[in-house]
């Protein structure tokens, strides 16, 4: 299961204001942590103006590097600042995101494919958000006829089958699963990825909300994710779940997590 | 009587909330007195929203069951016995954003506050807005967007408005990281944190 840290967000506030007031200890600080709790890759979001996001987001870069040498998640939906930003990492990042937008597609592909970057595809077009799994595996099969197309292989690929809250849909976690399962059996190559918490938005209690979706998602074939990687119980939900799919060879992970204490309850 | 109503809605008893309605019709209560009832409800499920009591799939089940209600109600109505209308509104969450969560229960709250709320969903162009107002003659326009790329589209809807005349329109704003600073770039009338403040300044300029 590979994890893409979720922290470094400037649409959170504290982030917002290190950003602006160039706190570069609070961003390193961050980096840090969420890199030692294991997180194969770091996201880092600007989350500003389309007029300062190329600056932000650079600045950002540059911060994360000097403390980390984890490989970065480039988070926007502004191509200008992702073709500045990229000039700037030490390694090939990971693009998030693109959709099956045709705008999206023709503005950052190319850079996709001449950086050979990972990048992680939405299950959505200009027609929005569809509502069946069968319609947003549609999509993936556009979004896939296109990278092929681009000679970017579909190792390279994370589709987001999207997480829409149950709040407005008490079936928005199924039709995730059943897109889930059908990527897994026709494109086996491809990666499959999810932004947990959107899955909750608007319901009491959140965080169990996430961890169960999380762990029936791993089950349906998820192998990535954005979340937040300092979160106890999360890491203890995707532990138990390999554990239990039989992917911990002699529950050895599981074994020296437990031994790490991260099963049980910090010291108040 | 409207009591037992009152307390089905906001109880969610959607079988109970429809059996008690054509009862009170049945024996003869006032259609309006029965609408009535029910903005009470709503009023009191919007509060217990605002303040964290209630979550949205109970305010999304509020509006079915009101659906519902208004769908039996609305045929029995010999004049125009409706409350009036506080004013017309036109919203919507600007282009390129599909954000729509946060807009529809700007919606909600604006129409069980009293105002006719003209919804033109997401990715909503300028000229969209312009058409709406042109059409419903509503004097306020609300935008929601969430990313930080709705900022210039709001900008430019404000900008549409102003170049087709509708200069008596005043226009609120919504949704991700918006603050002062970003009303005044986007020359916004006003902008609000939450439904409860969309619903206030709407009052404000009502």
């Amino acid at each position: 299961m590979k994890i893409i840290g979720e922290k470094i967000n400037g649409t959170r506030k504290r982030v917002a204001q290190a950003i602006a007031e160039r706190d570069a200890e609070f961003i390193k600080d961050l980096a840090k942590k969420q890199t030692d709790a294991g997180s194969t890759w770091l996201d880092v979001n600007a989350g500003t103006h389309p007029d300062k996001e190329p600056d932000d987001l650079t600045w950002l870069i540059e911060t994360i590097q000097s403390a980390v040498e984890t490989p970065l998640s480039l988070d926007s939906a502004n191509p200008k600042a992702l073709q500045v930003g990229i000039k700037s990492v030490n390694k090939t990042p990971m693009i998030n995101s693109i959709s099956g937008e045709p705008e999206r597609l023709t503005n950052i592909l190319p850079i996709v494919a001449e950086h050979g970057c990972p990048v992680v595809a939405l299950a959505m077009d200009e027609k929005k958000i569809p509502e069946t799994s069968e319609k947003r595996f549609e999509v993936i099969t556009k979004i896939i006829t296109e990278t092929r197309a681009h000679g970017i292989p579909d190792s390279n690929l994370y589709f987001d089958p999207l997480a829409m809250t149950i709040s407005t849909n008490t079936k928005s976690g199924m039709i995730a699963f059943e897109t889930m399962r059908r990527v897994r059996q026709e494109y086996p190559e491809a990666h499959l990825t999810i932004g947990l918490s959107n899955i909750s938005f608007g319901l009491p209690a959140r965080s169990f909300v996430n961890r169960y979706f999380l762990s029936l998602a791993i089950e349906a074939g998820l192998d990535s994710a954005i979340l937040d990687p300092l979160d106890r119980e999360i890491q203890a939900a995707i532990l138990a779940t390999e554990l239990i799919l039989g992917r911990d060879a002699h529950c050895l992970n599981y074994i020296r997590a437990s031994r790490k204490g991260i099963f049980e309850k910090p010291v108040e | 009587m409207s009591k037992e109503l009152i307390d089905a809605i906001t109880e969610m008893r959607e079988d109970d909330a429809v059996d008690i309605t054509r009862k009170l019709l049945d024996a003869g209560t006032d259609p309006v007195q029965v609408l009535d009832a029910c903005r009470e409800a709503m009023g009191i499920i919007g509060k217990r929203f605002e303040t964290g009591e209630s979550f949205m799939p109970e305010l999304m089940l509020a509006g079915e069951i009101l659906g519902q209600i208004s769908a039996i109600v609305k045929p029995r109505i010999q004049q125009a016995g409706e409350s009036k209308k506080l004013g017309k509104v036109v919203l919507g969450t600007v282009q390129g954003d599909i954000h729509d969560i946060a807009k529809d229960i700007v919606g909600f709250m604006l129409d069980i506050n009293g105002f006719e709320v003209t919804d033109l969903g997401v990715d909503a162009s300028p000229d969209k807005f312009v058409e709406a107002v042109k059409q419903t003659g509503a004097k306020i326009v609300g935008l929601s967007g969430f990313l930080t790329l709705a900022f210039d589209p709001m900008k430019f809807t404000v900008q549409a408005l102003k170049d087709a005349g509708l200069t008596d329109v005043k226009v609120m704003i919504g949704g991700g990281q918006i603050d002062e600073q970003i009303r005044e770039y986007t020359g916004a009338d006003a902008y609000g944190k939450d439904a409860m403040a969309a619903v206030a300044i709407a009052k404000s300029w009502a």
